[in-house]
């Protein structure tokens, strides 16, 4: 049965993008067979982080309005096997994802893959509520800081309220990924840390990424992070991935590397 | 140099309400001797709120009382139907109240156990009239001997509504409302989150929203927290900020409740 996991946060910017061209990277490489769709109709991104944005022919709205097949909307990745894209509409808004035909797009996939990860907008608009509705699993993209943390606490609300399961009365399995953290700015107080954020948000860890230029490097090139096995994102991303499939995997990147005399700093595990 | 003789304060009093449905001086009277012998020490000296259900003459007025008295009850207010009868209250001594905000509870459960419930009704004195409700019919429940007697009125369950309890964390930007009771939440309550209750609030996590107790007016109301750092308090309307919730009971078990319009924050040990 294949699963549909929506990557939300409320707030724009944190990360929703990277992380699910990541993760559905790794998914793939893990031997599920996996597609990942772009929510965010009229600013459509997920293809240029995966690479792929000059081969867009039809897309997630043509396929809703059935101007397109989906066999004719969707990109086979060439890096990775069995991973595709399902990219958005740049010139169309988020008016066009209509409850009925998102429904029928999921259900044709669901025939083919194991995971569908949705990549949904900021905001707690329709868009976002869109790419909810369906989730089985919920990935909550969160940085370390107040605001973020709050826009993620109202996602949840909302994921509780509005999404379909919830009006079955079957919750939403939620999980936190924490990204942009970096350990040296949360031992001087600059950041929240993940404790901080675990007991605002009481949702399990699914992840934390530390903030890293391998990240924006890989957006700019068009390269999952996670292909990136140098990284420490990467492998953050890798570790979170096998977490997702069940594994049981202990976090890393979570202390500043010491040096020296810092090592007087307090507050160390 | 003169002392201060007095003091003004206010005070909440739980005070039995006899509801004047219809006056007969007779059969009144054989009734509420019925009534007032199946719990003596209940009623006696005790004091009372007529409630004028319909218009009475003066004379009819000035009868009611009389019987009272006689049968060792201590009217000391009028409501109602006491339009006409204001000058006969005046030389009676006693207060017209029939301005007053009301929550009346219905007493129904008689039974020579009662007898009790005095203590019970005057302990409970703060917390408005369902108190003296449920511990009269908690006795009742609890006595054995209750034979129900066909006599006097049938015993009633008393009409509480349960307490509505959430076992999830309130996320941001929601709000739940507990009508006609208490509300028991047995998760945090994140910032931007919103409680509402007629009776009291329970939180058994952290209160970072907002907790409004009391919302009908029931200024026995109270806000109890595992872990205060509330933005707002409010209890039948009086309510503190987050500035002022911020004392020695921040981030400690607490209790909040108002007493003389001012609300108190006192720790829960």
């Amino acid at each position: 049965m294949a699963k549909i996991i929506v990557v939300t946060s409320g707030k724009g910017g944190v990360g929703k993008t990277t992380s699910s061209a990541a993760i559905s990277t790794g998914l793939a490489l893990a031997g599920h067979k996996t597609v990942v769709i772009d929510f965010d109709v009229g600013l459509r991104n997920l293809d240029l982080i995966m690479g792929c944005e000059r081969r867009v022919v039809y897309d997630f709205v043509n396929v809703i309005n059935k101007e397109a097949s989906l066999k004719q909307a969707l990109i086979k990745d060439k890096r990775t096997e069995n991973l595709f894209i399902l990219p958005a509409s740049q010139t169309r808004d988020k008016d066009a994802l209509t409850v009925d035909g998102v429904q029928a797009v999921l259900d044709e996939l669901k025939k083919d893959f194991e995971f569908i990860i949705c990549d949904s907008p900021a905001g707690i608009e329709q868009g976002a509520q869109m790419a909810l509705y369906f989730a089985d699993e919920a990935i909550v993209v969160t940085n370390p800081e107040v605001s973020s943390v709050r826009d993620s606490d109202r996602i949840l609300g909302i994921l509780q309220s509005k999404s379909m399961r919830a009006e079955k009365g079957e919750p939403v399995k939620e999980h936190l990924l924490l990204t942009r953290y970096n350990p040296t700015r949360v031992e001087s107080a600059e950041m929240l840390s993940v404790a901080d954020v675990e007991e605002i948000l009481a949702i399990p860890l699914l992840g934390v990424i530390p903030e890293s230029e391998a990240v924006l490097k890989a957006s700019n090139q068009g390269q999952p992070v996670i292909l990136d096995e140098d990284a420490n994102a990467g492998q953050a991303y890798a570790d979170a991935v096998k977490r997702l499939l069940g594994e049981t995997v202990p976090h890393r990147f979570l202390e500043a590397e010491k040096k020296g005399f810092f090592k007087r700093l307090l507050g160390g595990k | 140099m003169t002392e201060t003789c007095f003091r003004m304060k206010g005070t909440t009093l739980t005070s039995i309400v006899l509801e004047v449905i219809d006056f007969e001086p007779d059969n009144f009277e054989a009734q509420l001797s019925q009534k007032i012998a199946s719990a003596p020490q209940f009623f006696t000296r005790s004091s009372l709120i007529l409630h004028l259900i319909k218009p009475l003459s003066a004379t009819e007025f000035e009868l009611l009382v009389a019987l009272c008295r006689r049968l060792q009850l201590q009217p000391m207010a009028v409501k109602g139907e006491v339009a006409e009868l204001k000058p006969t209250i005046n030389d009676l001594g006693l207060a017209d109240v029939s301005q007053s905000k009301f929550t009346d509870s219905v007493l129904r459960s008689q039974n020579p156990s009662q007898q009790a419930t005095a203590s019970n009704v005057n302990s409970s004195e703060n917390n408005g009239g369902s108190q003296a409700q449920q511990s009269s019919t908690s006795a009742a429940n609890t006595s054995s001997d209750s034979d129900a007697s066909p006599s006097a009125v049938t015993p009633l369950k008393a009409e509480i509504k349960p307490a509505k309890v959430i076992n999830r964390p309130v996320r941001s930007g929601q709000q739940v409302y507990a009508e006609g009771g208490d509300l028991v939440v047995t998760a945090s309550v994140s910032e931007g989150a919103e409680l509402l209750a007629d009776g009291n609030i329970h939180v058994y996590g952290t209160l970072r929203g907002r907790a409004l107790a009391g919302v009908k007016g029931n200024t026995g109301a109270r806000v109890f927290c595992q872990s205060l750092d509330a933005e707002l308090i409010s209890i039948a309307g009086q309510f503190i900020m987050h500035e002022t919730v911020k004392g020695e009971c921040w981030k400690k078990p607490a209790q909040v409740y108002l007493e003389e319009e001012t609300l108190r924050i006192e720790p829960l040990a």
